[in-house]
């Protein structure tokens, strides 16, 4: 399995696209510098004040749209020009290919949450905060969001197998996604909705008794439930799959 | 005798239609396997079926006499293949498409140049793939096909949309590969010349069914042979000809002689010299095994 992971991380290198990784942090960066930050008053660490603000559009917009971006892409090549085919007549399983691919999306939306971790302390530097970094909760923050967006990789990467078109999955993540502006807000849904829990994950304001700033009940049902079900139907879609 | 692939009441059915039916394929081992039908007989089905892109309706698939169901990817080592149109990665140099393959079948990087020199791609190397022409991506394809150094090579129509001179370079490089690496080789194409002078073995299908399979000689003997004779009053000729008990046909204002032996000939050309008619013309007409194969498939279609 190494070998295919080797192969599709050089497709995906040479191609422009991976540029995308940086789309995120970025955004978080600019956001972190240019808004006026909100006033968490003498008792809260001062990083707690841009952590808020870049939290809450990297996490419910940039992150997912993100790593959907990301799945379209390493499928695309495989549309274009017959691909799919040529990969799928080597000595390789469809199971670990799909599993490959799968794998390669995680590590780049870790390594986007890790650049993301960057710009965090970027901000504030830059800003010259004093306090201490604010490392634990941060690091459950980033942690929390790369977990939290497994699932929805894993339904953009069958989507993204099951449509050639590039556009398809995308509009499918934009749909889902532009909602939880609103979930996030509601006590009733916010908890039960799958793309609404990259912020919820990353929100540093949350409750810290849990290992996560989310209860583990409902990481396990919502996000562990939703990934079952979203990489079960990848998986089991793409084996039979006619090529 | 042991076979390389072989394929036991092969079959497959997409919704109601029978796309495949029944195939029993058998490729002896250093065979260039022509595989031959018209365009949606099946054959691309069929080699789908071959390399596991596509599961068989029923029917099972042997290759170097292991069950491809089972030991899929033991077999898939051993071979390379060109399914249809040429695939490859848009976005990646010739070089490059060929590493990124390399990395999976795990050969080490000497053989791109190799395969590469092989397909004469040497110069388009660093070449985005995107900008080739139909003939650099099928030769591509080949070179793709042969990294791993296949002990059987599946090429898929390959010489489709080549020029002549690109078509005559691809049969070459076929032919020799065979003696030179001992490969076992299947190729499929909807047009008999392209694979006629290269193929030892000829499978033709059509409408899912295998209709001919046996060596190319075999199917030589069909191409039936006639003497030509071009006379002035052809009708009078031929009337005079069958009047003296000689076989003769009329066809086109061409008289044909399907005895063709020296004696008969120059009897029938005696007798008709002395009738006072004018032969212009005496040819040997050879039916084309092009011919033969429309006459085969027509066949078919009409049973």
């Amino acid at each position: 399995m190494l070998a295919i992971l080797q192969s599709e991380w050089f497709k995906l290198r040479k191609s422009k696209i991976i540029l995308i990784l940086f789309v995120g942090p970025l955004i978080g960066l600019f956001i972190g510098l240019t808004g006026n930050l909100i006033d968490v008053g003498e008792q809260m660490n001062q990083w707690y004040s841009p952590l808020f603000m870049m939290n809450f559009t990297y996490a419910t917009l940039f992150l997912p749209l993100i790593s959907g971006v990301l799945a379209s892409v390493i499928c695309r090549y495989e549309h274009q020009e017959g691909g799919w085919k040529q990969l799928l007549a080597l000595p390789v399983t469809r199971g670990k290919v799909f599993l490959t691919k799968y794998l390669l999306l995680v590590l780049l939306v870790l390594f986007i949450q890790i650049l993301y971790l960057g710009a965090i302390y970027a901000v504030g530097v830059i800003k010259g905060f004093t306090d201490p970094f604010p490392l634990t909760i941060v690091w459950k923050s980033i942690i929390g969001g790369w977990v939290a967006t497994m699932p929805l990789v894993a339904l953009q990467l069958w989507l993204s197998i099951l449509f050639k078109s590039f556009a398809a999955p995308f509009a499918v993540n934009v749909i889902f996604t532009l909602p939880t502006i609103l979930a996030v807000n509601s006590e009733r849904f916010g908890p039960y909705y799958p793309w609404a829990q990259p912020f919820s994950m990353m929100y540093v304001g949350g409750s810290t008794d849990d290992v996560f700033f989310i209860p583990w009940d409902q990481l396990l049902t919502v996000v562990g439930g939703s990934f079952l079900i979203f990489f079960l139907c990848g998986y089991i879609y793409f084996q039979r799959k006619p090529i | 005798m042991e076979y390389i692939i072989q394929t036991k009441n092969l079959s497959k059915k997409f919704g109601k239609e029978l796309a495949v039916n029944g195939v029993d394929i058998r490729i002896a081992k250093g065979e260039i396997y022509g595989f031959l039908g018209p365009n949606g007989a099946g054959k691309s089905t069929t080699i789908r079926m071959l390399l596991g892109l596509m599961k068989p309706t029923s029917g099972k698939v042997a290759i170097f006499g292991k069950d491809l169901k089972s030991e899929r990817i033991n077999i898939l080592k051993k071979v390379g293949s060109l399914v249809e149109n040429p695939s490859y990665y848009p976005h990646l140099t010739a070089k490059e498409n060929l590493e990124a393959i390399r990395k999976i079948v795990g050969v080490p990087k000497t053989r791109i140049d190799e395969v590469l020199k092989t397909v004469r791609l040497q110069d388009a190397a660093n070449k985005k793939v995107k900008g080739f022409s139909l003939g650099m991506k099928q030769r591509l394809g080949i070179a793709t096909a042969l990294l791993n150094k296949p002990e059987l090579l599946i090429l898929d129509e390959p010489t489709n949309g080549l020029d002549p001179s690109g078509i005559i370079e691809i049969r070459e490089l076929i032919k020799s590969l065979p003696e030179k690496y001992g490969m076992t080789i299947l190729i499929s194409s909807h047009l008999l010349s392209e694979i006629d002078q290269i193929a030892t073995t000829v499978g033709i299908i059509t409408k899912g069914k295998m209709i001919f399979q046996d060596s190319i000689e075999e199917m030589r003997m069909f191409a039936r042979q006639y003497i030509k004779l071009k006379v002035s009053q052809h009708e009078h000729a031929w009337r005079t000809l069958l009047a003296s008990g000689m076989k003769a046909e009329l066809e086109d204002g061409h008289i044909l002689l399907s005895d063709q032996t020296d004696q008969h000939v120059a009897e029938a050309v005696q007798l008709l010299v002395q009738q006072g008619i004018s032969i212009y013309r005496v040819e040997e007409d050879k039916k084309s095994l092009e011919d033969i194969f429309l006459q085969m498939t027509k066949e078919e279609l009409a049973g």
